[in-house]
């Protein structure tokens, strides 16, 4: 069989602009879903103070705050597709090798957002604050490596 | 000629086989060495929670004792040179510590040497164990002895040669043991004293946040200055100069952290393992973890 040049010459940039595309994606994927955690965690502030007795309870806040986190964590587990991890990432390969248990943790998480939103008296706020924590944590624990 | 030659190898094979075995021999602690003491249980649970002894004892998910979170051992200990299952703490007589004398317990807390006689692989900081005092060993057996009795046995290190490398670390003792054990530092406060303390002999913080050297022995004039993650989980971070790298604004910032973790929204002590440790720490009196944070929050 005869092979043209021109076949293989598009096939290998066919190739190439494949995998630069997938790279742009991950990269972007990284990017994105690093600008959503950090979002995440600048809306964590207010509420902690509160838990701190830095600040007072105040629900719509703690609505503002919470409706944040919640819709940036759903937004970040759409932002790791395969291959988006090492680098700079903080991600572990447990989040590509056991893609079921991470997507539990981020919709448990996300639940204890939404969840969060609704509290309107103080005594409600520790206990849904510490859930949403606790399952930052847990995920943290697992699927993250230590920040620098 | 040729038998000269190979007789002289089998010589120096056998001195250095000798001198091995002399070299690493496990040197106990006699009976005679444990002196009459009232066991303070109360201080057990504390050393113990400020050790984190259950972070790595733990049963495995779904094993006896597991969600009572008894220390009944078994979890797998992943490490560079291979996989450890940390030993029932719980006081079950054959699988736990329930026989165990307390010379037995003293001499594997501080010499890494088990009932019987043969070395543990420093997996089980001992290093930074052998700085406990024996009022605080002895409270601390006190405290296990009176947990429930918990079925869960040994296994062996899946360690290449383990015998062999079991034996071999009594070469790693004689460099590691040669660092000087905790004192307190003249002019310090008695939290301040108390945190060093906590911190470096139970806490054994020094075991991640120190780096090894090439002899995996902490280095100590990098002491707490964080380094690569013991169980591959990428870098630990420094603790030194917690301040002026604005990681905690003071004392009080630190406490909460350490009491509250992730659900205050420190979100630096979930991963590579502070998860437990952080748990852990939070079950100590409040002015033991106010100890720990002014001593960490000194490290320039």
């Amino acid at each position: 069989m005869r092979i043209s040049k021109q076949a293989v010459a598009s096939l290998v940039v066919a190739l190439s602009v494949g995998s630069a595309a997938a790279a742009v994606i991950a990269a972007d994927a990284f990017h994105d879903r690093h600008m959503a955690m950090e979002a995440v965690g600048d809306a964590m502030k207010p509420l902690a103070a509160i838990a701190k007795k830095q600040a007072p309870f105040d629900a719509a806040v703690v609505k503002t705050n919470a409706t944040t986190i919640a819709d940036n964590l759903k937004k970040a587990s759409t932002l790791f597709p395969a291959g988006s991890g090492g680098g700079d990432s903080l991600a572990k390969p447990e989040v590509w090798s056991d893609p079921a248990g991470f997507e539990k943790r981020m919709k448990d998480a996300h639940a204890a957002a939404v969840a969060l939103q609704a509290v309107s008296d103080e005594a409600a706020y520790g206990p849904a604050l510490g859930a949403l924590g606790g399952n930052c944590k847990g995920c943290h624990d697992k699927y993250r490596l230590p920040k620098k | 000629m040729r038998r000269r030659t190979l007789a002289a190898i089998a010589f120096v094979l056998a001195v250095a086989a000798v001198a091995f075995w002399g070299l690493t021999r496990p040197d106990p602690l006699p009976a005679a060495a444990i002196p009459t003491h009232e066991a303070d249980v109360r201080n057990g649970e504390t050393l113990y929670h400020a050790g984190s002894c259950v972070a790595c004892h733990k049963a495995p998910e779904g094993a006896p004792g597991a969600d009572r979170g008894l220390p009944a051992g078994g979890t797998p200990f992943p490490t560079p040179i291979g996989v450890f299952y940390p030993q029932n703490l719980t006081p079950d007589a054959a699988t736990g510590i329930g026989r165990w004398s307390e010379v037995d317990f003293v001499n594997a807390m501080r010499l890494g040497i088990s009932p019987w006689g043969t070395h543990y692989f420093p997996a089980f900081p001992y290093a930074s164990y052998r700085s406990m005092t024996m009022a605080d060993l002895l409270d601390l057996r006190a405290w296990l002895m009176s947990l429930p009795a918990v079925k869960s046995p040994q296994r062996e290190a899946e360690v290449p040669m383990v015998a062999l490398a079991r034996r071999g670390v009594g070469l790693w003792k004689r460099v590691a043991f040669r660092q000087p054990t905790f004192s307190p530092e003249p002019g310090r406060t008695p939290s301040w004293t108390r945190g060093a303390y906590l911190a470096n002999a139970p806490g054994h913080c020094v075991e991640c946040h120190t780096p090894k050297d090439w002899l995996m022995v902490a280095d100590e004039s990098r002491h707490m200055a964080g380094g690569p993650h013991p169980g591959g989980e990428g870098k630990v971070p420094s603790l030194r100069g917690l301040l002026t790298r604005k990681k905690y604004k003071d004392v009080d910032d630190l406490v909460l952290a350490l009491q509250n973790g992730e659900t205050f929204g420190y979100e630096g002590l979930s991963s590579g393992g502070m998860a437990a440790i952080q748990e852990n720490l939070a079950r100590l009196p409040e002015s033991d973890v106010r100890a720990i944070s002014e001593y960490l929050l000194s490290l320039r």
